[in-house]
């Protein structure tokens, strides 16, 4: 699939989410251009490997209900703007068991907050397949959990001197 | 669907072993109809299965203390010609009778389906106005959980690994009480609700006040939503137009709807306080009447 508009398909959810990390925003910006250590704060999250400079592979476990995913995919940076704060990279995974996989593309905003950086995350996504016939109603829902989740271990990881 | 292993213990205390030593491997089944459809579809992948159609004493409905027991393996096609839950509570009855088709009726089972936590489904709202305790059996003992508290996210319960439910305890109306379910439903008799709601009434000594008031919403959130700020609204006062309009309102405030097939979140919404005002308005006609009774 290419670089186009095209990559996230049409019937994509589109949501933004903006969450609070207590640290300054130089320092929020190198963690998160560093993809091996920032991938670990994602819940679930079981592998992860460079395939080149901007590119990774890896696995990620995420249960909906009684239904458990296990995602392998890749993960490409696009963007890495500094002078401007913002980030952009895209994901496709897929679960070969259940049939059916993910398609995002996740832009990220850094912005002075009192005591920290706001995070924002612009997301396009698109469950495909038997997953998106279950779970296209809650991937808002879960996708906030997940943020939630991802927030703190990415704060406590950071106080931590990450 | 992928290979599996499939237990037919004959008793239950067999049935909690099994699973306590399967773990989360092992899923229980009974009738069958959400279990083996997630299977097909290979959504859900257990590799053991523990069946509980060939235990005794779970497919019972009796009265107890007052209250209304229902084996988790009673049928809903059981529960709703039962003449036991017709005479007690017929709210419930007619609740059962509107889930899906009687195929499906004649198959999926009480316990079964509050156990697959899917939050489209008829029963669990009335059985939350009713004030209904969930039973709960697993190899370390016994429990009884309040129907409301079981539901915790998309298809999600509060049944713990090893855990089965063994049946539902329906305690009876009070006295000058009504209840009613509604389920709006604009696409075909035997669909999921587009929204549902269950309300009770249950009024003062003058046959006319409210004095207190349950409501619960189904197909409107990740589980059944109890409107606690719509009930509180309700105490003390008599039923009319402005009232009904501001349950509703409050009923648009607690639901959380997504939006699918079945229609838009924001309809959705709307639709909520309707049915609300239709099953109020019901519930508490039956009130009237259970007052009229009484005195």
């Amino acid at each position: 699939m290419g670089r186009g508009a095209g990559f996230v398909p049409r019937n994509a959810v589109t949501f933004t989410q903006e969450c609070a990390i207590p640290v300054e925003r130089e320092r929020l910006w190198d963690f998160l251009m560093e993809v091996p250590k920032v991938a670990r704060c994602v819940p679930g999250l079981e592998t992860i490997e460079a395939l080149d400079a901007s590119a990774y592979q890896g696995s990620l476990r995420v249960q909906v209900g009684p239904i458990r995913l296990s995602l392998q995919g890749t993960m490409t940076v696009e963007e890495q703007d500094r002078a401007s704060w913002r980030a952009r990279m895209r994901a496709e995974a897929n679960d070969r068991r259940v049939g059916g996989g993910i398609r995002a593309r996740v832009s990220l905003t850094l912005a002075p907050d009192l005591g920290g950086t706001r995070l924002r995350i612009e997301t396009d996504l698109a469950v495909l397949g038997r997953i998106g016939e279950f779970g296209q109603p809650v991937i808002k829902k879960k996708a906030d959990a997940l943020l939630e989740e991802f927030a703190q271990n990415l704060g406590s990881k950071l106080q931590q001197g990450g | 669907m992928n290979a599996f292993e499939y237990a037919a213990p004959r008793t239950l205390d067999e049935a909690l072993a099994v699973l306590g030593e399967h773990g989360d491997e092992a899923r229980v089944i009974a009738g069958g109809t959400a279990l083996v459809t997630m299977m097909r579809q290979r959504l859900v992948s257990p590799g053991y299965l523990v069946s509980l159609r060939g235990i005794h004493g779970l497919d019972r409905i009796e009265a107890a203390n007052g209250d209304l027991r229902i084996g988790a393996l009673v049928t809903h096609r059981e529960a709703e010609t039962s003449p036991l839950v017709r005479e007690r509570l017929p709210v419930l009855a007619d609740t059962f009778r509107r889930v899906a088709s009687v195929r499906i009726r004649n198959m999926a089972t009480v316990g079964g389906a509050l156990a697959h936590a899917d939050p489209n489904q008829d029963p669990p709202v009335t059985l939350i106005v009713l004030g209904a305790r969930l039973e709960i059996r697993s190899a370390g003992g016994r429990r009884e959980l309040p129907v409301e508290e079981f539901f915790r996210d998309y298809y999600e319960s509060a049944l713990e690994p090893g855990e089965v439910v063994t049946g539902v305890i329906v305690p009876r109306l009070p006295a000058a009480s009504g209840a009613a379910y509604v389920k709006f439903l604009p696409r075909t008799a035997d669909d999921y609700a587009t929204v549902a709601v269950a309300a009770t009434v249950r009024l003062e000594p003058d046959g006319e006040r409210c004095r207190t008031a349950r409501v619960a919403l189904g197909s409107v959130g990740v589980t059944p939503i109890r409107a606690r700020a719509a009930e509180a609204l309700l105490a003390g006062q008599r039923l009319g137009a402005e009232l009904l309009s501001a349950a509703g309102e409050a009923v648009e405030g607690a639901v959380d709807p997504l939006s699918d097939h079945r229609g838009s979140a924001a309809y959705k919404r709307e639709m909520a306080a309707v049915m609300t005002g239709r099953a109020l308005t019901q519930a508490w006609d039956a009130a009237r009447a259970s007052s009229r009774g009484t005195r």
